[in-house]
């Protein structure tokens, strides 16, 4: 059972459509798991289609529903196959079946990443899967912009607590983060960032050779 | 027993669904949409489509052109309408009332026709349905029934006790797709103030109160 949950607000945004695709990945994967926030989801889709229902009509003209009538016996020999679109969780699809076996780039000590922000094009957002050991620490850092993370597997604990798979973390420049993989499996999680990761603490400078 | 009694006062002013009247106490719950659209998704109903396409057509078509995308409004009226006429098959009333379904394929046809307009030349392996779920669809998703039609209708009620300022923050959200950031440099006002009207009026329609029950 999760134990860390997207607000309300950010449900709103995406019952609204309006999160970008890696935002609502995020989304998607906690709900996939999570019966109390798929209730507020369908709460608000429901608000959704009350909001449409009260604005103000427009008139739509018969001849546009014989086109539509005309597209559907057109296609009417390829039937829909409802089973196809949703068989493999969007995880799968973008990552295949084991997180473990991705090319993972070894960062600092314990900590690696696999930068897929290759496979959302046209986004603003750097989107990242990262990997710590199990019981292994990530260098202390903060963030410029809001980082989105939803853990995929195993579990981490920081100074606001323990986060477990499929828990839904929102961290912004007030908090300087300083993760600690449980033990047990690896700990990976899938990050949206809207600005890069600013190293802080020593490591900042075996980083960037232009502070030393 | 109000609510029921309501119901089928709306029933009765559609031709196509007065036989249903007797059905069970759970079908009197039945809003005429989604029996319409059962009616769609089990024996091809035309007529019932039509209706259909008479109540939500509008609907779409507003929705388009309130979020820029007038010049195509029609197309995505067609390509929501063809969606649900294939889909329909799918749809449970026990998971979604008919108005929140059509919604949600809407948002979803809005989104891929926005990508399709976007696309670059890397495909991407995520469909738009793969990141925004149509109701239903989750064959694995128990049935909750009445909780789900008794919420759109309370929603629909609590709405109209809604300050003003209230709904025209949220209906800038799901109609014209904005961002709680751009409706704030709309209406100049700090984002903090369009943050906490959303926070009252989603507390007042009951959706935030569940965050209690975690």
């Amino acid at each position: 059972m999760t134990q860390h949950h997207p607000d309300s607000l950010k449900l709103m945004e995406y019952s609204a459509g309006n999160l970008s695709d890696p935002h609502a990945l995020c989304i998607r994967l906690h709900l996939d798991q999570c019966s109390h926030c798929r209730s507020r989801v369908d709460m608000l889709d429901s608000l959704g289609a009350v909001m449409m229902e009260q604005q103000s009509q427009v008139s739509v003209s018969n001849s546009m529903f014989d086109s539509i009538l005309a597209r559907i016996d057109e296609s009417a020999d390829e039937p829909f196959s409802p089973s196809v679109p949703n068989s493999a969780s969007p995880l799968q699809k973008l990552l295949g079946e084991d997180l473990n076996k991705l090319p993972w780039k070894r960062q600092l000590g314990d900590a690696s990443v696999y930068d897929i922000t290759d496979q959302f094009p046209g986004q603003n957002e750097q989107v990242v899967l990262q990997k710590l050991t199990a019981g292994g620490k990530a260098p202390s850092h903060t963030h410029r912009g809001e980082e989105t993370t939803i853990v995929l597997q195993g579990a981490f604990t920081d100074n606001k607590g323990v986060f477990n798979q499929w828990d839904f973390v929102t961290l912004d420049s007030q908090d300087n983060h300083k993760p600690v993989a449980l033990p047990g499996d690896d700990c990976i999680t899938l990050s949206v960032l809207s600005a890069p990761v600013k190293l802080t603490g020593t490591f900042t400078r075996l980083l960037n050779p232009f502070i030393r | 027993m109000k609510i029921v009694n309501s119901t089928h006062a709306i029933v009765k002013e559609h031709p196509v669904t007065t036989l249903e009247q007797t059905s069970a106490r759970a079908e009197g719950r039945k809003d005429p949409w989604s029996q319409l659209l059962e009616k769609v998704g089990k024996s091809q109903d035309r007529q019932a489509y039509h209706a259909l396409f008479e109540h939500f057509g509008p609907q779409i078509k507003y929705y388009a052109m309130a979020n820029g995308l007038a010049s195509h409004a029609e197309e995505l009226v067609q390509e929501v309408f063809v969606s649900i006429w294939r889909r329909s098959c799918l749809y449970d009333w026990r998971k979604a009332a008919a108005s929140t379904w059509i919604f949600t394929i809407a948002r979803n046809q809005r989104i891929d026709m926005l990508r399709k307009m976007r696309r670059t030349s890397v495909e991407m392996a995520v469909e738009t349905d793969d990141l925004w779920q149509i109701p239903g669809d989750n064959e694995d998703e128990p049935v909750t029934s009445l909780h789900r039609l008794m919420s759109e209708r309370r929603i629909r009620e609590s709405l109209k006790h809604l300050p003003e300022e209230q709904t025209t923050v949220i209906a800038k959200v799901y109609m014209e797709n904005k961002s709680h950031q751009r409706v704030a440099n709309e209406l100049n006002i700090p984002l903090g103030t369009v943050k906490s009207r959303v926070r009252l009026a989603l507390n007042k329609l009951k959706v935030i109160l569940q965050d209690q029950n975690v």
